[in-house]
């Protein structure tokens, strides 16, 4: 780039002032979530009742086979890392463009950098409450038959979620209109978590096209983590994750910085 | 009007060099020239549509220009550290509102090198009262008051205000005018649109206004006054229209049905002789000429040759 100096300079900006600024922005981020119950509570609240209730009251006291109680965890795990990534990027992108506050930091000396790494910050703050309330719930209620360092290890692989999350929320907020992101979300959240047999098995069709979803990827390697039998190589599912999540935060990004 | 008194200064902060911009079949910018220079308040002013946002937007980088070109400190809009020079009040912009004012100042603060300390913004943008209470509860006049300790907390040395005091009530017009004009003081240049000439009067260091796209005049604001003061004579009256328009008095006048339009910055004079020269004369009706009204003039004058 090259830069002309026919004017007066403006004061350099600091390292530590540039990390305050990002920091200061997770920080605000997240406290305006947690004070928007429309947005706080599913995300929060949704992952352990739908354990609660699929995983420990259907399981009936452990009577399932061997290896249910598992299967559930790991699935609502990968559910439950999902969401903070998907909702806070995917509604919240669309509703702020809408809105005019993302031209208004486009004014502002906020680089696109920022906003992303709050809201990415932001997203694995809510994660690992959800992933806490998880891990509870499956040490005292779930059954569960992994030991406690394997669930720990379980819920920190899953932590990688949050990535491909918010890169697939990112896209639907760059794209989505602010009135039909909310629902692109849902649909894709929930499409995703049942499509890539999460919960139960997969037959035929969608059986052979699992592969296309992040969530059938993340619960390899959840499962994989917990030492429970998993399908591929751990360095493959890790580099499709990155491929995807890369190639959707590429297109995001260069819609926002032209459009905003 | 011409600029011909003003001296030329080298280093303008911010400028735009033959700027065109359409939206669809709209043109917004027209080839405008518009350089905002060291220290000073610049009002450009006015009517809704005359491209005063755009041009903001397009100073910020926040549109791209379809032609001609937009620098900021001698940069590109777009260069990060050509922004941290900057503080902005935009029109129709929403903000987290689950944030307390506070929090917000402290938020947009932190993007800066060196801002002003909380509690000095605070002060200075007169929200002490509101500091506490979160965005989404204030009223429309608040958050505008809001929204500019946001544009002033950075310390910036050009500060863009975009019709900064649209529905805010005298007491806080007030209070806003006189923090612009500690601002200046400071040394930071302020660029303002406004549709009031007023805030131009009260506040400008210079004005440029704006119709079509275009810049249509620039001078000072005693010569924009003079340009406004002009009044509208309404009447209908057997005296050639082309015998009107010789008189030295009158800068335009126009037919419209049966009644005779004149406008003027000599009311009385030109009345004098409207009297005179026709005893039968009727339907007569002197007003000042509305901004509008000049602004469509001066457009209508600028039509054939290019803004200067």
């Amino acid at each position: 780039m090259t830069v002309t100096t026919d004017a007066t300079p403006v004061p350099p900006m600091s390292l530590a002032r540039v990390i305050g600024a990002y920091l200061s922005d997770a920080k605000f981020e997240s406290l305006r979530l947690l004070r928007t119950p429309a947005f706080s509570v599913p995300i929060l609240a949704m992952p352990i009742l739908f354990y609660t209730f699929f995983g420990v009251i259907l399981n009936g006291g452990g009577h399932r086979p061997p290896g249910f109680a598992d299967q559930m965890f790991v699935g609502w795990t990968v559910y439950g890392v999902m969401g903070p990534g998907l909702f806070g990027f995917g509604i919240l992108v669309a509703v702020e463009r809408n809105m005019g506050l993302f031209t208004f930091k486009r004014a502002l000396p906020m680089p696109t950098g920022a906003y992303l790494a709050a809201k990415l910050l932001m997203a694995y703050a809510f994660a690992i409450v959800v992933m806490a309330m998880l891990v509870t719930a499956g040490l005292t209620l779930g059954h569960v038959t992994l030991d406690p360092v394997k669930l720990l290890t379980v819920a920190s692989v899953m932590s990688l979620g949050v990535i491909p999350a918010c890169a697939i929320g990112l896209a639907i907020g760059a794209y989505a209109p602010a009135s039909s992101a909310g629902a692109f979300a849902n649909i894709i959240y929930l499409g995703m978590a049942f499509l890539s047999g999460l919960f139960f098995p997969l037959s035929g069709f969608l059986h052979d096209i699992r592969a296309v979803w992040p969530t059938y990827h993340l619960a390899q390697l959840a499962r994989a983590a917990g030492g429970m039998n998993h399908e591929g190589a751990i360095g493959q599912h890790l580099a499709i994750l990155a491929a995807m999540s890369a190639a959707l935060i590429f297109a995001a990004a260069r819609r926002l910085s032209k459009r905003g | 009007m011409a600029d011909g008194g003003q001296v030329e200064v080298q280093g303008a902060l911010a400028r735009l060099n033959g700027v065109r911009k359409r939206f669809g079949e709209t043109v917004a910018l027209d080839g405008l020239d518009l350089e905002v220079r060291p220290g000073e308040l610049l009002a450009v002013l006015g009517p809704n549509g005359a491209g005063k946002s755009t041009a903001i937007g397009i100073m910020l980088g926040l549109q791209e220009p379809d032609a001609g070109e937009a620098r900021l400190f001698g940069r590109s809009p777009h260069d990060l550290a050509a922004r941290r020079g900057v503080g902005v009040m935009m029109q129709e912009v929403a903000l987290p509102d689950a944030l307390k004012v506070r929090e917000l100042i402290a938020m947009t603060s932190a993007y800066y090198p060196d801002p002003r300390p909380i509690a000095e913004t605070i002060a200075l943008a007169g929200v002490e009262k509101i500091a506490e209470r979160p965005y989404i509860k204030l009223s429309g006049g608040q958050k505008r008051q809001a929204q500019f300790a946001l544009a002033i907390c950075g310390r910036p040395r050009l500060l863009f205000l975009d019709e900064p005091t649209t529905g805010l009530d005298i007491n806080a017009r007030e209070t806003m005018w006189a923090t612009l004009r500690k601002v200046v003081a400071t040394g930071t240049s302020i660029v303002l649109t406004t549709h009031y000439i007023e805030e131009a009067q009260a506040l400008a260091s210079r004005v440029v206004v704006m119709a079509k796209g275009r810049q249509v005049a620039a001078g000072t604001v005693s010569e924009m006054r003079a340009l406004v003061s002009r009044k509208r004579i309404e009447c209908v009256t057997s005296i050639a229209l082309a015998e009107i328009q010789a008189w030295p008095e009158v800068s335009a006048a126009t037919l419209e049905g049966e009644t005779t339009a004149i406008t003027t910055a000599e009311a009385e004079a030109v009345t004098r002789r409207l009297l005179a020269a026709d005893p039968t004369l009727s339907e007569l009706e002197v007003r000042r000429a509305g901004l509008s009204e000049a602004f469509a003039e001066l457009t209508a004058e600028n039509a054939e040759e290019p803004a200067r």
